[in-house]
């Protein structure tokens, strides 16, 4: 049968395609394993840090200790009854000096009313806004800040690193694409002759063609699946670290057929170097 | 088996055969002779359609080759044995991957290609050497090989571009009783030859070819 000897074909042609065969498998392994570690921290930080499910947190700096009492019982009054804790200035004191030590004795000697009272309340990322907003207008209310603030920043910043990533990991696929064409230009050229006679002994263009597109799709998958397994290696070494940091089946489905696609692609482009029968 | 009507057929304008028109039957034996450049190789090269004609029209086998469809070649070609001068073998492929690369292309079993491949080199005296490349073989060797792929598939109709052009005396007429018993079983071969004392040796039907010109159609040189 013809698959046996297209795979004869393929063996040999992996052979021939020496060190540029061995930089394209490189490379694709370099653009999955990097290409699926953004993947798993991109999934992870949305998950962990900036994901809706997780809360987000409005705190108020009131004018008074007194105000605290007003504030709570206008803030019962909404509908969407919010968990907060009321720190008193004392409170708030303890806490400072809690958080730097080294400033403790300083802390502790001020007076009381040089600190104000905090009101924190535990909202939805999608009502924190409208609460701030609400908390801004109060007289009682001397500053408002919110944490989505800095988890909108953080989400900015993430996706321009994440894009920057994904292109860098494209660009790799892109370089496996052309090394992958340009090896399979080289070899037709090569095999000129022999696709000459096989053809003139009645050898189909798809006889001829598959064994080259077979090798693209080999060194592609070769390299996906390297990365692949660096992947996991670098899971397993970070699993202590980062245990919430997966490596989906998706992906794990997706990488290596990312890299087969890029070296096939790469080797049917490369293919129109075969001059065409009259 | 081969009718030629009016074939002309020109490089870059200089015309190497002019109003060819002709006819082989099923099951003869012919000769293609002349000097070099009278067209004889341009001529073999049309019947296996390596090449279109300019004008007239060729039919091999039943097959309009002008009007044949360029994915409907390959179908083609497998009726056909080829020898050529140069023997075209796969350098990277051995003596067998040479011969059973021909019966692939028919989805034969690797088991039917393995056989096939045996007997048939087997036939030619070299069923010891398959494993061999094909430069490690002798010039002999190596047309042996050649003959066997285009046997191989028990085609209706052999064309041997001078066959015996890289072989000593002795093994070119060995070569042409070869190509006889092949004819008597009922194959149509076509030898394109210079060496007019094969055609002595073995007189058929001779067809002259002078500057692209069909001159003499004769029994003998």
């Amino acid at each position: 049968m013809m698959v046996l000897h297209g795979w004869r074909e393929v063996k040999r042609q992996v052979r021939e395609s020496g060190a540029a065969g061995v930089a394209a498998v490189l490379m694709v392994a370099v653009a999955t394993a990097w290409g699926g570690l953004l993947w798993s921290v991109h999934g992870w930080v949305y998950r962990e840090l900036l994901g809706h499910s997780q809360s987000s947190t409005v705190v108020v700096v009131l004018r008074s200790p007194a105000a605290g009492t007003t504030l709570t019982a206008a803030l019962q009054a909404r509908p969407d009854g919010r968990r907060w804790t009321l720190s008193q200035p004392r409170q708030v004191q303890a806490e400072l000096a809690g958080w730097f030590p080294e400033l403790a004795s300083v802390l502790l000697a001020l007076d009381e009313p040089s600190f104000p009272a905090l009101l924190k309340i535990d909202v939805t990322p999608s009502d924190s806004a409208g609460l701030a907003s609400w908390l801004a207008a109060r007289p009682e209310v001397a500053v408002v800040k919110s944490s989505t603030q800095w988890q909108e920043r953080l989400d900015r910043t993430f996706r321009r690193a994440v894009a920057v990533g994904f292109v860098l990991a494209a660009a790799l696929l892109g370089g496996c694409f052309v090394v992958v064409l340009l090896v399979v230009r080289l070899l037709v050229l090569d095999h000129a002759d022999e696709i000459a006679i096989m053809r003139l002994i009645g050898a189909r263009e798809r006889d001829i063609r598959l064994p080259y597109v077979a090798l693209g799709l080999a060194l592609g998958a070769t390299g996906s699946l390297l990365g692949v397994l660096a992947l996991v290696g670098i899971e397993l070494a970070l699993k202590a670290s980062f245990p919430a940091l997966v490596l989906g089946t998706a992906m794990l489905t997706i990488l290596p057929l990312g890299g087969a696609v890029a070296g096939a692609g790469g080797a049917a482009l490369g293919l129109l170097a075969i001059p065409k029968e009259p | 088996m081969i009718r030629l009507e009016g074939v002309l057929k020109s490089y870059h304008g200089r015309l190497a055969l002019r109003g060819i028109s002709t006819r082989v039957e099923r099951s003869e034996f012919v000769f293609l002779t002349g000097p070099s450049g009278a067209g004889k190789s341009t001529f073999l090269r049309l019947l296996y359609r390596a090449e279109l004609p300019d004008d007239g029209r060729i039919v091999v086998d039943g097959y309009d080759l002008a009007a044949l469809p360029r994915r409907q070649v390959p179908l083609f070609r497998r009726r056909l044995g080829v020898i050529f001068q140069d023997f075209k073998l796969l350098r990277r492929r051995t003596v067998g991957e040479n011969i059973s690369f021909v019966l692939s292309l028919l989805d034969l079993s690797e088991k039917e290609q393995q056989r096939r491949t045996y007997l048939t080199l087997k036939q030619m005296g070299l069923h010891n050497r398959m494993s061999a490349l094909p430069d490690e073989l002798s010039g002999g060797e190596q047309q042996r090989v050649a003959i066997a792929r285009a046997l191989v598939l028990q085609p209706d109709l052999i064309l041997a571009d001078e066959p015996s052009g890289n072989l000593d005396p002795e093994r070119g007429h060995e070569l042409m009783e070869l190509l006889k018993s092949i004819n008597y079983q009922g194959t149509t071969v076509v030898v394109a030859t210079h060496d007019r004392s094969l055609i002595e040796a073995h007189p058929d039907r001779t067809l002259v070819l002078e500057r692209g010109h069909l001159v003499r159609d004769a029994w003998g040189a």
